[in-house]
């Protein structure tokens, strides 16, 4: 008899708030600051048995520290967590796993050499006669597995199988071991369509089965899908608890950035008639179509998609960090050469790149020096480093996106994730960009930044910048492009003009064209 | 040492950054504080240290104090000062030379058979010396940074290969019967210091300089501290890779010429488990090994800290296997203060 089975019952209806329900996990006044900035400040939240609870909010809102908390991996400042009534001690993941709390986190940690049913006894391996059973941990592990409706051997490599996959025998391992309170940061956000539909019947059926789950997300669809409760959290505070049955998709929203969507973002720059960069019949990938585009000064066009649909890999091709397979990119009537960012920058191209803290500064260095990192050339002379022109110049790109630091000798690691993005954007700013690629301009960066890095993109275009610009975030194509690609493997499957995006149904055309769903595309595929 | 540390005479001159518009700069005096001196502390940790060692040698034994002494302390320092040098640029950028004390054993004996070959040009033994660090350096760089093998791996190869290569020149024996116009290179006089001494006072300000104030350096700095993001910037990060392994092979090999010079002997064990200690000088300055972090002000002072208390427990006559001991425990309580006052940093 495998474990799940064990779990009680008592489903209550979907939506409806049965106060028998038992509660699970409460949260009494969670208070928690990293380094003197408050990022929960005193959030309570009550889980009943039985139910999908929705923890949303935009980016830096306090979600994923709310589940580290709850899970027991970080200690809060004030406040306190009750397992089923009892107190979780603090800080203390192992407590919290003994009571029943587990978490899948967003950056799995799955050893991705060992196969599906070791990850699942990883730590409590059967033993006979001290030696591993592994016969034993493979049946065990084909029951959980079939249990959930998985067809996956359970001898397959971890490293094999999609992320989604590794999501779900992650949730598997988690329940296996008696988890009451399931909590999952995030679980849609690396993987695919397909996939989310196969982790909603599992958080279904966990939800059945008297789980409670608590699972972090901003999409819409996704709150619509499974919720029966909805908590949204802004800037640190909880500002909604309700049922989803009493709430529209407009009071989710509003909650979530606290004032109407138009108030995010400013007007869009006029687009002027002298075309920067050309792309002609560019392929960046062996399975990919060749992608042509121009844009012109002043036009900002946006690259919608989803994850691994190519919108990456197409700005990397352009700025030169990936190899081009064939075609060409032409600035201001100059072809570039391929696979050279060094050239691409002195044509005047500059890259804000997805994964700021992975790629788009160096940590260890201060502001300055960041600052100066792009344009080593033009800041020195015979190799060596100029002193008050080059200061000079980067105080003023820093002070161009308004840039709140405590010197240009702060160090970049001292910087919250808003003011990092500016020091990403204003390094380029020393000297003429032509084109501007970004990639997720706005990703983890919290809400009222978020607005000062719109203002910064649009007033750069209307400098006379190109702009591309590549986002999950469809309320930000939607508001700062004048034109919109939409992706997908790795080639452009349709594009939408202002009168397209300014269409009441351009959210639901772009998903389906994202997602290859062809059925009311309204014949929007002119490539 | 991380940026933070390093006196503010090398840094990017906190006075010119911070006159810039956007930022606020604090003016005024600072005040002395408890919460001041306890962040000065933490930060001149080293130098604190290296005080209290010297004072407590000065106390013990009249003889540490001397002009003599002090001059064998630098001699004793100048083949790691070099070595050390070019692992501190290896290690900013997140990477490790193992090779440096084999590459000092292969090329001191190619620059004493040079030496013995053509005595009356000795200085053809210097140059064999570094060209031959220069080689070993080079193929160490292109390893790692095109063939993309691990740096720990790579060098450890380079550390046998050369060791090998050292025995196989001499037919496993020291090159001897070396001319006098050899062994009097490294007795040059110049300014009353021998040349190895110059060449590491030399070296360390060049070096300073150069990491400070040059864009190279900055290049080194930023491919350590992200590759990915030094990449986007537009630096070569391969090059640069390459090029601090090129150095380091070439500052070990006219370490090992320097050494067989002052030895007047070519032996193929001269220099072995020297990578030791310059790998130890440059964390106990404060370097981080993941890269990015360090500074050459900081691998002199570990240096000489290390030089400073070999010279001074040899005439206390503390045993050697506890020198060992003591300068192990020295170098891990060195990183430990570095690890715990970074955590302190708001």
């Amino acid at each position: 008899m495998s474990v799940v089975d064990q779990l009680p019952g008592g489903i209550p209806n979907r939506g409806e708030v049965n106060p028998d329900a038992p509660i699970m996990l409460e949260c009494v006044d969670l208070k928690k600051s990293f380094g003197g900035v408050p990022v929960l400040k005193g959030v309570s939240l009550k889980l009943e048995q039985g139910t999908i609870t929705a923890l949303s909010g935009e980016n830096g809102a306090g979600k994923s520290t709310m589940m580290k908390i709850a899970s027991g991996q970080y200690r809060p400042d004030e406040g306190r967590v009750l397992v089923r009534g009892e107190e979780l001690p603090a800080g203390n993941p192992n407590a919290a796993h003994a009571l029943g709390v587990a978490i899948v986190p967003q950056e799995l940690a799955s050893v991705l050499d060992t196969t599906v049913y070791e990850n699942i006894f990883l730590g409590r391996e059967r033993r006979r006669f001290g030696f591993l059973d592994r016969r034993r941990m493979i049946r065990e592990a084909t029951e959980l597995l079939d249990d959930f409706g998985v067809d996956i051997p359970a001898t397959a490599r971890m490293g094999s199988l999609p992320v989604g996959l590794r999501q779900i025998v992650e949730i598997v391992k988690a329940t296996s071991t008696g988890a009451r309170v399931l909590l999952l940061d995030e679980p849609t956000s690396a993987i695919a369509e397909r996939e989310v539909a196969r982790l909603i019947g599992i958080m279904r059926r966990l939800r059945d089965r008297g789980v409670s789950l608590l699972f972090t997300t901003h999409k819409m669809e996704e709150i619509r899908a499974i919720a029966d409760r909805v908590v949204v959290l802004r800037d640190g505070g909880l500002v909604t608890d309700a049922p989803l049955s009493t709430l529209t998709d407009d009071d989710i929203v509003t909650a979530m950035i606290g004032r109407e969507l138009e108030d995010l973002f400013p007007e869009r720059p006029e687009v002027r008639d002298e075309t920067v960069l050309t792309i002609d019949e560019l392929v960046v990938a062996p399975s990919g179509a060749p992608v042509s585009l121009s844009v012109k000064r002043g036009e900002i066009v946006g690259l919608a998609g989803l994850v691994g649909a190519g919108r990456t890999e197409l700005i990397e091709s352009i700025f030169g960090t990936r190899p081009v397979l064939s075609g060409t990119v032409t600035i201001n009537g100059e072809k570039l050469r391929p696979g050279n960012p060094a050239a691409s920058i002195a044509a005047g191209v500059a890259l804000v790149p997805e994964d700021r803290k992975g790629a788009g500064a160096v940590l260890s260095m201060n502001i300055l020096q960041n600052g100066t990192l792009p344009r080593l050339g033009q800041f020195s002379t015979f190799g060596w480093l100029k002193g008050r022109s080059r200061t000079a110049a980067v105080a003023k790109s820093m002070e161009s996106v308004r840039l709140r630091s405590r010197g240009l000798d702060q160090e970049m690691e001292t910087l919250s994730g808003g003011n990092q993005q500016k020091v990403v954007f204003a390094r380029w700013l020393t000297a003429d960009v032509n084109v501007l690629l970004l990639d997720e301009p706005t990703r983890g960066v919290d809400v009222g930044a978020r607005s000062e890095i719109y203002r910064i993109i649009t007033s750069l275009a209307a400098d006379g910048m190109a702009v591309i610009m590549a986002s999950s975030d469809l309320p930000e194509i939607l508001s700062l492009s004048h034109r919109a690609l939409v992706l997908r493997g790795q080639a452009v499957v349709g594009e939408l003009d202002r009168d397209d995006l300014d269409d009441p149904g351009v959210q639901d055309r772009i998903f389906r064209l994202a997602s290859g769903m062809t059925s009311h595309t309204k014949g929007a595929t002119h490539d | 040492m991380t940026d933070t540390k390093t006196p503010a005479p090398a840094g990017q001159g906190t006075g010119a950054a911070s006159a810039g518009a956007a930022s606020v700069a604090p003016t005024g005096v600072r005040r002395f504080s408890g919460r001041w001196f306890g962040d000065l502390a933490i930060r001149y940790a080293m130098v604190i240290v290296m005080l209290l060692i010297i004072a407590f040698f000065l106390y013990r034994s009249a003889r540490f104090g001397t002009p003599e002494n002090l001059t064998t302390i630098l001699i004793a320092a100048a083949p790691f000062a070099l070595i050390a040098l070019g692992q501190t640029l290896v290690i900013l950028t997140g990477g490790i030379d193992l090779s440096v004390g084999s590459v000092i054993a292969v090329a001191a004996v190619y620059g004493s058979i040079t030496a013995k070959a053509f005595p009356d040009n000795v200085w053809l033994a210097v140059v064999t010396g570094m060209v031959v660090g220069l080689i070993a350096g080079s193929i160490n760089g292109f390893v790692v940074s095109v063939i993309k093998v691990p740096p720990f791996i790579a060098t450890l190869g380079m550390l046998t290969a050369a060791s090998g290569f050292a025995y196989v020149a001499g037919n496993g024996a020291p090159i001897t019967g070396l001319p006098a116009s050899f062994s009097s290179i490294a007795n040059t006089q110049i300014l009353g210091l021998t040349l190895p001494v110059i060449l590491m006072i030399v070296g360390i300000l060049g070096f300073a300089v150069i990491m400070r104030r040059t864009a190279y350096g900055m290049r080194v700095y930023a491919v350590g501290g992200n590759p990915v993001a030094a990449q986007i910037a537009g630096v070569k990060v391969g090059r640069t890779l390459f090029s601090v392994y090129a150095i380091s092979g070439v500052l070990a090999g006219l370490s090992g010429v320097m050494l067989a010079s002052r030895v007047t002997l070519g032996a193929p064990n001269l220099g072995q488990g020297y990578e030791l200690d310059a790998i130890a000088a440059v964390v106990i300055g404060g370097a981080s090994l993941l890269g990015g972090r360090g500074s050459i002000w900081g691998t002199a002072l570990g240096l000489l800290l290390i030089q400073t208390l070999n010279n001074g427990l040899d005439i206390l006559t503390v045993p050697a296997y506890w020198q060992d001991v003591i300068k192990g425990a020295l170098i891990v309580t060195a990183v430990a203060v570095d690890v715990w006052s970074t955590k302190r940093r708001p």
